[in-house]
């Protein structure tokens, strides 16, 4: 690797509820990889992704494994950007009652903004 | 020479992924050196050799393998998805998965990252 | 700095165009791919920037039959998309 790489970030922008498809596990899968080989990544959600950091949920109600828990080893993985789009949140009525600590909730600019500042985005 | 990488996460039946090997050709014919093209989700479906497209359809299946052949395209498929989707990596004549492909993980995601200037989604 | 936006998917049926529009900056492009062309008559296309410059794949808008004027939007080919994948700092595809 290059030393011009080393700086190269990722964004995944979540745009999933978190049980229906396999959209925002397949996401963390990849954000868990980049983190683990040093790679800058920051997580993003939008739409209805922002129903996967809702607190108080229980997927093995529905037999879902729950891959949500995972989000709080992201520090372990040295991923400390985590934004969330208070646009969307306002949308679907929810309060910023999060399962995890340090996440950013940001206004739809700076939202964008923020998103912009990245190399690659993924988004799933 | 510029360079891409593209991930693949749309299935071979669908519309979707004949313009991403549209894309592809053209990016291929501009003289963009493709350092590789990643499957992923569905996107693997595009590995599977028994998959069959009636004879008046696009061939998506055998394109993705005459660009390897022709071009030297790097397909990489992420072996934990094709597994969920009955493609384990088997040696043989049995092998679901076409040898166009070369097994790999998201590991090579970080690094077609790395090295390339532009990845895109499909 | 500019972002290229691939919209792949008919507003009438998801929201992922409404989403790209929630983070459009006024010097981004859009490029409108696949049932993406269905867009160009939605309504949320009020909510955009004249600034921001619109595309479409021409063979993709013709299969559907879609009708445009070249004034408000430009059409393009695959050639195109490859170049302007390169001029834009990055790419997001929204499907």
């Amino acid at each position: 690797m290059t030393h011009s790489q080393i700086n190269k970030s990722l964004a995944l922008l979540n745009s999933k509820a978190p049980y229906a498809n396999s959209a925002g596990k397949d996401a963390l899968d990849i954000a868990l990889i980049f983190g683990s080989f040093e790679q800058t990544t920051a997580l993003f959600f939008q739409g209805d992704g922002v129903y996967q950091l809702m607190q108080g949920q229980n997927g093995e109600l529905i037999s879902v494994k729950d891959y949500l828990k995972t989000f709080s080893a992201f520090e372990f993985y040295d991923i400390e950007e985590v934004y969330v789009c208070q646009h969307s949140l306002d949308e679907r009525g929810l309060k910023s009652d999060l399962h995890i600590d340090n996440v950013q909730v940001l206004k739809q600019q700076d939202f964008a903004k923020k998103l912009a500042t990245h190399n690659t985005i993924l988004r799933f | 020479m510029k360079k891409l990488a593209v991930v693949i996460t749309t299935p071979p039946y669908s519309n979707l992924t004949i313009t991403a090997l549209n894309y592809i050709e053209a990016a291929l014919h501009s003289n963009i050196n493709i350092v590789g093209v990643f499957f992923y989700q569905d996107g693997v479906l595009n590995a599977n050799s028994k998959v069959q497209i009636a004879s008046d359809e696009f061939q998506t299946i055998k394109r993705w393998q005459s660009l390897h052949e022709q071009y030297h395209l790097p397909l990489h498929l992420c072996i934990t998805a094709a597994e969920k989707r009955g493609m384990p990596d088997e040696d043989g004549t049995d092998s679901l998965i076409h040898d166009a492909f070369t097994i790999s993980g998201l590991g090579e995601l970080v690094e077609l990252s790395s090295t390339t200037d532009r990845l895109v989604q499909f | 700095m500019t972002t290229l936006h691939i919209v792949r998917q008919s507003a009438y049926a998801t929201n992922d165009f409404e989403q790209c529009i929630q983070v459009l900056n006024d010097t981004d492009l859009i490029v409108f791919t696949d049932d993406g062309c269905y867009n160009l008559t939605h309504n949320c296309q009020k909510r955009i920037n004249e600034q921001v410059k619109q595309m479409l794949i021409a063979d993709h808008a013709k299969a559907r039959a879609i009708e445009f004027k070249e004034t408000k939007v430009t059409a393009i080919t695959m050639d195109d998309l490859v170049t302007l994948t390169f001029q834009a700092d990055r790419v997001i595809t929204w499907q």
